[in-house]
C-alpha cells in the first residue's frame, strides 16, 4: 500500500524525463565536437521509452509505467561544412559537423521539462491529499 | 447529497453519527478520489506515450453508491460497489500518435479532485469529532 497515490508511475516518468534532459543536454553540448573518442563526428543521441506494468494500489488494474529502453544514436548524415583550416578536415576541405539540431534539441528539452514539471505536481498534489488524510478527525 | 438518517430508525446511540448517508457516502467517495489521483498520475506520466488511453473511475461509480444506498439506507453496505477504473471512452485521441492525454485537462482534473478530497476529509473528520463532543460533553 502506498501512502501517496500514484507515487510510482510518476517517479519512473521523473527520472524517464530527466534522462531525457540529460540526453538533450550531451547533444547540445557536444554539437560542436567534430571528433570524438572514436576519431568520428559526435553522433547525436536519441532515447526511447518502454511501458512497464505497474499494478495499482486503489483499484484492481494495472497501469503503465514509462521507462527508458534505450539510449540510441542517431545515424543520418552530419552536414558538411568547407572549412579547410580545421584540424579534422577531409583531404577536400569538407568538415563533417555533427548532426545535432539545434532546434529539435531545444523543443525536445521544452517538452521533456514541461512533462517534468507537470509530474512533479502530481507529487505535490498527493502529498497534499495524504497529509489531509492524516488529518482526518483532528 | 442524501438528508441524514433519523436516530429512531436505527436506533442505536454511536450508530447514527457513523451510518449517516453522508457519512457512508464520503467514506467510499474517498476511495474513488484516491483512485482518481491514481489514475491521473499515470495519465500524466504517460502522456508521451503512443497509443495510451487516458484511465477515469467508471463514471457511474458515484450514481451506484447512490442507488444503493437509496434502497438499503444506513445499512447498505456500500463497500460492496465496486470500484473500477477504466479508459475514458469519452476522450478523444486528438494527436496523431493515438493519445488521448490533455496535460491541461489533467492537471485541471487533478485540482478539481483534490478539492473534492479536501471536502470529504473535511466531512469525515467532522462526523468524528462530533462524536467526540458527544462522549466529552464540549466541543473541542
Amino acid at each position: 500500500m502506498n501512502v501517496l497515490a500514484g507515487i510510482s508511475v510518476t517517479s519512473s516518468a521523473l527520472s524517464a524525463q530527466k534522462t531525457r534532459v540529460d540526453i538533450v543536454a550531451q547533444n547540445i553540448a557536444n554539437a560542436q565536437t567534430t571528433r570524438g573518442p572514436d576519431g568520428q563526428p559526435y553522433q547525436r543521441r536519441v532515447i526511447s521509452f518502454e511501458a512497464e506494468m505497474q499494478k495499482m494500489t486503489s483499484a484492481d488494474r494495472e497501469v503503465q509505467a514509462p521507462k527508458i529502453r534505450d539510449i540510441g544514436v542517431d545515424r543520418s548524415p552530419g552536414q558538411r561544412v568547407f572549412d579547410p583550416q580545421h584540424p579534422d578536415a577531409a583531404a577536400d576541405g569538407y568538415v563533417t559537423m555533427p548532426n545535432v539540431n539545434m532546434a529539435y534539441e531545444m523543443v525536445d528539452l521544452m517538452t521533456a521539462s514541461r512533462a517534468y514539471e507537470a509530474n512533479l505536481s502530481v507529487i505535490k498534489n498527493s502529498r497534499q491529499m495524504a497529509e489531509k488524510a492524516i488529518d482526518i478527525g483532528k | 447529497m442524501l438528508a441524514g438518517t433519523d436516530v429512531a430508525k436505527t436506533g442505536g446511540m454511536i450508530e447514527p453519527v457513523f451510518k449517516s448517508d453522508n457519512y457512508l457516502l464520503a467514506r467510499r467517495l474517498l476511495d474513488a478520489s484516491v483512485a482518481r489521483q491514481e489514475a491521473i498520475a499515470s495519465n500524466i506520466a504517460n502522456v508521451e506515450t503512443p497509443g495510451y488511453k487516458r484511465l477515469d473511475v467508471a463514471a457511474d461509480f458515484a450514481s451506484k453508491l447512490q442507488a444503493k444506498l437509496r434502497v438499503n439506507g444506513g445499512d447498505a453496505n456500500l463497500d460492496e460497489v465496486k470500484l473500477q477504473v477504466v479508459e475514458d471512452s469519452s476522450a478523444r485521441a486528438v494527436r496523431a500518435d493515438g493519445n488521448s492525454v490533455e496535460l491541461e485537462r489533467e492537471l485541471l482534473e487533478m485540482n478539481r479532485n483534490s478539492v473534492e478530497y479536501n471536502f470529504l476529509t473535511e466531512l469525515v473528520s467532522r462526523n468524528i469529532k462530533q462524536m467526540r463532543m458527544a462522549i466529552s460533553g464540549r466541543s473541542l
